[in-house]
This record gives C-alpha cells, sequence and structure tokens, in this order.
C-alpha cells in the first residue's frame, strides 16, 4: 500500500525544493498522484495523502469505507488540514489543478504546485511499476481478441463494450477507458459508444485501457465486419508503417517531437499530411501510467527528452479519406537501446 | 468511468423538462441580476452540467453556459470531430472549442459585458480554473433546484440496479469476486447503465473494489449505478433484499 521507494523519491524532492509539506490529492478519476504514494483503489469522491518531509504519512479521505481500506497499517487517518502535519509554509499539493478550490483555501497558506514535478518523478516507472503494466497490457490484448470474437452484425455499440467491460472487469481489471466507432469514411473520431447497430461493411475502431494494480496500459486496433476493401487496406498499411517508424524512432535521449514527426512523415510521403494535425487527430501517442492520458504527449510541437523506463503509447490514430478513422498503437516501454512493444497482440487489420 | 450508453431518450426526459429547469435556473439569476449562469463539467463533476442541457463529458472538462436571454452554449475542451455526436445527445445547438476554458469563458464576459455571473458551485470548481477567473469575474452563487423528472430518473437508475444484483446475486457464492463483478458489469452496462461503482464484502470489512477473493455465503454488494446522469446506490446482502440508499 505505502510505496516506499516512491516515498523516497518524493521526499528527496521535497528536500530538493524546500516544501515541508506534500500533499498528494486525487478524485475519482484522477487518482494517480494520491496512488503513486498510496496504491489504494479508494471508492468515494476524493483522498489526500499528506507526506512530512520526515517520511510521515496522514491520509484523509471522503468516505468512512475507504478509512478501512488503511486499517492496520502504519498510514494514519487525519483530518484536513493534515493534524499533525501542519506547516506554515513550504505546502506542495500534487494535483492542485484539479483540487476543488475549497479545499485549497481551507489550507489557509498558498500552496505551491508540486504537480509537474511529481510527474516527472512518475515518468521513470521502476520493475513493480512495468510488472503491473505487462499484466494490463496482456489484459488489453485478451479484451480485443474477446472484441473482435464477440463482435457480430447487428449488436449495438454500447453491447459490444458492455461484453468487452464485463470480459475485463471478470479477468482483473480495476478500470478501463474505452472508446469506439464504427461505419464508414464519414467517421472522423471516437467516442463513447451509441445505439447504432453494427453492419457488414463497417469499419470498427476502438482503444482499450485496461487498469491493473492501478497502472494502464493501452491497445488500439481496427477492424472490418467483412472483407475489407482496397483502400481499407492501403489505409491500414500506411498506419503500420507509421507505427512501425515511431517504434524505430523511440529511444532514450531523443525529442518525443521526432517521435510525432517520424509518424507523420509517413502519411506525408504518401500524400496525406493533412491529416496529421489538430482538425483529423488528437495526439500521436502519450505517456501511460497512473493515468490513461499522461504528459507528455506524443506531438510535433511538445518537447521532451525520451528516458529509459518510460512507458508510452504509440498511435498514429488519424481520418483518412481512404477508410475514415482508423486507429493502430501499442504500448512500448523504453529500454536502453530503443523500445520493447509490451502488447503481444496480433498487428494486422483484423477481419471478421 | 463513462463508457456506457451515453444517450437522450425523448420520450423519458422531454425537451420541455429543460425548458422549466433553464427557466427555473433563469428566474434565480433575475432575482440576483445575474447575466447567466456557469457550469462546471468533468468526468468527476458532470451531473450538474447534464442536468441542464443532457450534455456528459467523457473525457476533458466543459462549462455549459446559460445565458439569461439567450440559447445556452458550451465551452468545451474536446475536439469538434465529436460536436455533431454532442449535439445530437443534448439540447445544445451551439458549442464552441475551448482547450483553455478559464480564457474563453472571460473573453465571453469581456464580449458580452458581463462583469458577473452565477456558478451553482463555486467552491468546487478546479483550483486552476478557479484560480484563472479569481479577480476578473465576480461569481454570485445561484441555488440548483431539482425536479420530478429527476426524481423519475432516479427512480430508474435504482430499479435498473436492483434488477440486475437480484438477478446475479444468488450465482455469487464461491465465485472470485472479479468474476462477480465482471458479471454485473457485463448485464447492467447492457441494460444502459452509464457508469458503475461496483463494492464487495465478505463481512469482515467495508465493502471494497474487488480483490481477487472468493465470494462466501452471506457477502455483501453494493452497486453504485449511473443512468443517463443520474447515479443511485443500492446495497444488497446475501440472503436479504436490496436497500436503497439515496
Amino acid at each position: 500500500m505505502l510505496n516506499r521507494a516512491h516515498l523516497s523519491r518524493l521526499t528527496g524532492l521535497m528536500e530538493e525544493q524546500g516544501w515541508d509539506l506534500l500533499l498528494l490529492y486525487g478524485h475519482a478519476w484522477r487518482k494517480d498522484f494520491f496512488r503513486y504514494l498510496l496504491n489504494v483503489n479508494f471508492s468515494g469522491p476524493w483522498a489526500m495523502a499528506a507526506l512530512a518531509r520526515s517520511g510521515k504519512v496522514c491520509v484523509t479521505v471522503s468516505d468512512p469505507w475507504d478509512a478501512e481500506l488503511f486499517q492496520g497499517t502504519d498510514v494514519r487517518q487525519a483530518v484536513l488540514p493534515a493534524d499533525g502535519l501542519q506547516a506554515d509554509s513550504g505546502v506542495a499539493i500534487a494535483g492542485l489543478e484539479l483540487m476543488e478550490a475549497r479545499f485549497v483555501e481551507a489550507l489557509r497558506t498558498a500552496p505551491a504546485s508540486a504537480s509537474s514535478q511529481v510527474e516527472e518523478l512518475r515518468r521513470v516507472k521502476d520493475p513493480d511499476e512495468i510488472a503491473c503494466i505487462r499484466r494490463a497490457c496482456d489484459l488489453a490484448d485478451r479484451g480485443y481478441e474477446y472484441f473482435a470474437q464477440v463482435i457480430d452484425p447487428g449488436m449495438a455499440e454500447y453491447e459490444l463494450v458492455a461484453e468487452v467491460e464485463g470480459f475485463l472487469k471478470s479477468n482483473g481489471a480495476e478500470d478501463n477507458f474505452m472508446l469506439i466507432a464504427s461505419g464508414g469514411t464519414e467517421v472522423t473520431g471516437m467516442k463513447p459508444p451509441t445505439e447504432r447497430r453494427f453492419q457488414v461493411g463497417d469499419q470498427v475502431t476502438t482503444e482499450l485501457t485496461p487498469q491493473v494494480g492501478g497502472y494502464y496500459a493501452q491497445i488500439c486496433r481496427t477492424l472490418v465486419l467483412g472483407e475489407p476493401s482496397p483502400e481499407q487496406r492501403r489505409a491500414f498499411e500506411i498506419f503500420f508503417e507509421a507505427q512501425k517508424a515511431g517504434e524505430d524512432f523511440l529511444k532514450p535521449g531523443v525529442d518525443i517531437a521526432d517521435v510525432a514527426r517520424v509518424q507523420n512523415d509517413v502519411f506525408r510521403k504518401y500524400g496525406y499530411g493533412e491529416y496529421t494535425g489538430p482538425k483529423y487527430t488528437r495526439v500521436r501517442g502519450h505517456n501511460l501510467g497512473l493515468h490513461p492520458d499522461e504528459n507528455p504527449y506524443v506531438l510535433e510541437d511538445v518537447h521532451y527528452t525520451v528516458k529509459e523506463g518510460m512507458v508510452i503509447i504509440a498511435h498514429p490514430n488519424t481520418y483518412l479519406p481512404l477508410s475514415g478513422y482508423m486507429v493502430f498503437g501499442d504500448t512500448l516501454l523504453v529500454t536502453a537501446n530503443g523500445c520493447e512493444p509490451m502488447n503481444k497482440a496480433e498487428r494486422k487489420l483484423f477481419q471478421r | 468511468m463513462k463508457r456506457g450508453l451515453i444517450a437522450w431518450d425523448k420520450t423519458e426526459l422531454p425537451p420541455k423538462a429543460f425548458e422549466k429547469r433553464l427557466a427555473t435556473a433563469r428566474r434565480r439569476l433575475a432575482e440576483q441580476d445575474l447575466p447567466a449562469l456557469v457550469v462546471y463539467s468533468d468526468l468527476a463533476q458532470s451531473n450538474l452540467a447534464r442536468f441542464y442541457s443532457n450534455f456528459m463529458p467523457y473525457f476533458n472538462r466543459a462549462f455549459l453556459v446559460v445565458p439569461r436571454e439567450d440559447k445556452p452554449f458550451l465551452l468545451c475542451g474536446l475536439s469538434p470531430r465529436v460536436y455533431p455526436w454532442i449535439k445530437s445527445v443534448t439540447i445544445l445547438e451551439e458549442i464552441l472549442h475551448s482547450p483553455n476554458l478559464a480564457q474563453k469563458l472571460l473573453e465571453i464576459c469581456v464580449n458580452r459585458g458581463w462583469k458577473r455571473v452565477g456558478m451553482i458551485e463555486p467552491d468546487r470548481l478546479p483550483y486552476d480554473l478557479h484560480s484563472a477567473l479569481q479577480g476578473k469575474l465576480e461569481i454570485g452563487k445561484v441555488p440548483h433546484e431539482g425536479d420530478e423528472w429527476e426524481l423519475a430518473m432516479h427512480r430508474r437508475a435504482a430499479q435498473m440496479a436492483r434488477d440486475g444484483v437480484a438477478a446475479e446475486l444468488s450465482t455469487g457464492i464461491g465465485v472470485l469476486d472479479y468474476e462477480f463483478v465482471g458479471r454485473l458489469e457485463r448485464r447492467l452496462r447492457r441494460a444502459g447503465a452509464e457508469d458503475l461503482v461496483i463494492l464487495l464484502s465478505n463481512g469482515s470489512a467495508a465493502p471494497a473494489a474487488a480483490t481477487g477473493q472468493t465470494l462466501q455465503p452471506g457477502y455483501s454488494v453494493c452497486v453504485d449505478l449511473e443512468y443517463r446522469g443520474h447515479w443511485e446506490r443500492i446495497v444488497c446482502h446475501h440472503g436479504a433484499e436490496a436497500s436503497e440508499n439515496q
């Protein structure tokens, strides 16, 4: 529960920054800062951990059931502001930007934001974190295999999502972030499932992002119900080449902007450069960890030097007039000399 | 996380329900001489924007703006590529792409001459937005009033949860909690649940997220179910009737 390695990194950061007290805040959607120190899947609306520079930890939760999660541990419970850990100055909050204003005002001091510094600590994963992400990748692979097995013409998008959610939860996922789209060249992006029923000839895109042990992994794949058209096959070849270009380039020391650039260059080479911009796509990938959509984003205007031990999803997902919106991407572990794809699912345009 | 069916059934929640809700909000604005109501929405605080517009974010965040004398509109961080979908499931006709929500809101206030706006829960704004607006825009607190349509939706949510638990409860004994949660997720999302939080206990501790334990006779399940923006909690003990805790 209390991650002592992370505690050590955080108290080191506090020493460096001159912070006496560090609060790690989480709410129902963003539990990541809290779980970096206390990896507990709380169920209430919010929870907060208070860490003193001495290493002493207190926790404040919003639901009495969550309080029981800490019984029998050496984590003390407190009422905000954390009694016994008050500091008149040098208070910093990881997750300050997400925190409800009323909580910040209750602190009676002007806190600094620790979000970007703690995010930087979180970027390089330790072996335990990588083990969680491997399990999440394995579940993402099996989840997509299940997706491709159960989809059928006549089934509604939300029914398929229900099946996949059921499968992922049955196999140990704490949560899952999932988007979907179906149809033809009129489809320009993914969204939550609708009542639309699948038809023969549909192209069905999805990203699955199961969470295991607090950590998310992602897979993006595209499936055609029936025989893919020559245009869909051609589009997939371009996505495959772009993904491979990103993977071949990714290694410690490179600028993440260039990972986006080498992916986008493939689209440019074939005359589809305009489809790599914000009108047609969001990002070419992003960091993964305790949140499913972490910084840095893989974009040509985001500059960040990649480090060994980072886990990134590269996905050159975008709209192409050949196929409509198509997705393809895998979770990648940055290794000493390059990167290792953590997903093992087949790299193909799926068909059913 | 919102990955169930986000829809708007106009026979279940007719446009006139939203018209009345907006009219009530506008009366409250008039009482305080406020020109507009601003409602914040993200994945952790989505239900008020749903109440007034049926907008439900699945990602990112937004401000619903309800001018006192004009149609409501949305300031939204999501891509314009999904605006046709948003329009299909909400009362909204205008959506403004707003990667910087606070800046966009301030621009609109300047353009429309609004020095004060109303908010229902201003102290619950995320701190980054709160601090970006502080000193630049005066906020008046506006009361929120529920209605019969809202209660009816809550009843549907509760009934859906109750039916789902009743159908699966007897199948849980001897099953891993993960498996049981998966069964409930499959059944309830197929029935139309938008979001779910399922907690379990074998009796030695409060209900908590599944951890891989085998369910024993007398186990308890707590289902928080969101149906079209309306959360309900059902707690049920194996061997007893479902109880409702609103």
